[in-house]
């Protein structure tokens, strides 16, 4: 094996598809996971162990909502004995108060809950289910705990103009952390792009207020927010750079360098049922097929920041131009670049009608 | 945050621990781990929610013999402020 590589940092376990929420932007891929071809509980604990002696450090349950495996405190418990730092990312639903402090006996270290908006309203409209109000008892609950809590909160087009009512908002629930996330267009945001997309304005509203808030808030909450992709000039470093840091696991056992790279046309995932971890870090091809240099087209090539975003993401580069090799189009030195601009302009222009496509759960 | 007093209680924040990387002993937290190597990582074990800030100081003072106290007390108070600011330590 090709001991070269450096050992990646964290494992992102989608332990399920399954989810109470139908949020218009889950990045989860159309094609969903259903229960029954879901790992099994000693198939997963095997895998935390195998990620613990790889040198991996963070552990991230998500989903779905990983609240609707009922093994999860039993998952949490091993996770811990591998020695690694476990964070459930998580809707709460699912989650009672009884529950949440068996998770954290079981050596739960993080809890990110994510809101949908400050309002109840809203929120049910972008999730297509209750739970909001569930979700500030919650949180109240989380604060007694001696565990870290961050607050998630996505916004796009539809709420960006409240959101200094939200910052407010999550204030009151008392995280130590909030992450501002704004829609990335991977899964069913991408269905949803013209609707979620923000205009300039908005952009720079929000940016202002974030900072203003990060101010007020120093040493008490801290508050991350990145601008958009589209928006930016130059493109995120797409999970650290592809086989770099991370590596994702879905239900069934698949391993991928990120969310959404099953949508790349000739990947071959390789699974934990047939693999260790290791070996598939070092050598699965789906791996192997973005990591360093080579396959970079120009202008990525020649250019200095290859070393700091990698190309960009190779999704977002064949979800718009049909070519996972391409310069991630919302790079401004991208050939494609036009096609950011065009969805950016019909933002800017209101023209979009509002329809979402919610999020369907696997069968 | 003003920065910690002399009778505050300096520890880590909910869900930040100690974990290991290979041989290295690693602060883990929500985000991500630092490293913490020499005086950090003595003043951050002292750090265990029972002892003041006066009394970290104190211990310091009696390994590093010759040291200079205001400059001790100097180092520890800006060292736990900037963990704090990370949500790291609570004092």
């Amino acid at each position: 094996m090709d001991a070269t590589i450096p050992n990646p940092l964290a494992l992102i376990a989608e332990i399920t598809h399954r989810c109470p929420l139908h949020c218009v932007y889950c990045s989860n891929p159309l094609q969903m996971v259903g229960a029954k071809a879901e790992l099994s509980t000693e198939e997963w604990i095997r895998v935390f162990q195998e990620a613990g002696r790889l040198g991996i450090l963070h552990l991230h349950l998500t989903g779905g909502e990983p609240a609707a495996r009922t093994d999860l405190q039993e998952l949490i418990a091993a996770a811990r004995a591998a020695g690694l730092y476990s964070n459930l990312i998580t809707s709460g639903l699912g989650v009672s108060e009884a529950r949440l402090s068996g998770l954290v006996d079981a050596g739960l270290d993080h809890i990110q809950l994510s809101f949908q908006d400050s309002r109840d309203e809203p929120a049910r409209w972008i999730a297509g289910a209750k739970g909001h109000g569930y979700k500030i008892a919650l949180a109240e609950s989380i604060r007694q705990l001696p565990v870290a809590f961050t607050v998630n909160l996505v916004v796009h087009r539809q709420n960006l103009d409240h959101i200094e009512e939200m910052i407010e908002f999550i204030e009151q629930l008392q995280p130590e952390r909030v992450e501002i996330a704004h829609a990335q267009y991977y899964g069913w945001a991408l269905k949803n792009r013209d609707t979620l997309i923000p205009t300039r304005e908005q952009l720079d509203n929000c940016m202002r207020v974030v900072e203003a808030a990060q101010q007020r808030l120093s040493g008490r909450m801290r508050i991350d927010c990145v601008v958009p992709d589209y928006y930016a000039r130059y493109p995120k470093a797409c999970m650290g750079g592809w086989g770099r840091r991370l590596l994702l696991i879905d239900p069934s056992g698949q391993v991928l360098p990120c969310h959404a790279a099953g949508v790349i046309p000739d990947m071959k995932f390789d699974n934990v049922r047939e693999h260790s971890l290791e070996w598939i870090w070092r050598e699965s091809g789906a791996f192997q097929r973005f990591r360093g240099e080579q396959w970079m087209p120009e202008p990525c090539r020649s250019c200095d920041r290859r070393t700091e975003d990698f190309g960009g993401c190779r999704c977002q580069a064949f979800l718009l131009t049909g070519n996972a090799n391409a310069t991630d189009p919302v790079c401004s030195l991208a050939p494609d670049h036009q096609l950011v601009e065009i969805a950016q302009a019909a933002s800017n222009a209101g023209g979009a009608q509002v329809s979402w496509s919610y999020r369907a759960n696997p069968e | 945050m003003p920065p910690p007093s002399d009778s505050s209680l300096p520890r880590l924040a909910p869900g930040c621990r100690w974990g290991t990387q290979g041989e290295e002993k690693v602060v883990l937290f929500p985000e991500g781990m630092i490293r913490v190597q020499g005086t950090g990582q003595t003043i951050l074990e002292l750090c265990d929610g029972q002892r003041t800030v006066q009394e970290i100081v104190g211990v310091l003072l009696g390994r590093y013999s010759g040291a200079d106290p205001a400059k001790i007390r100097e180092d520890v108070s800006s060292f736990l402020e900037a963990l704090q600011q990370k949500r790291i330590v609570d004092y």
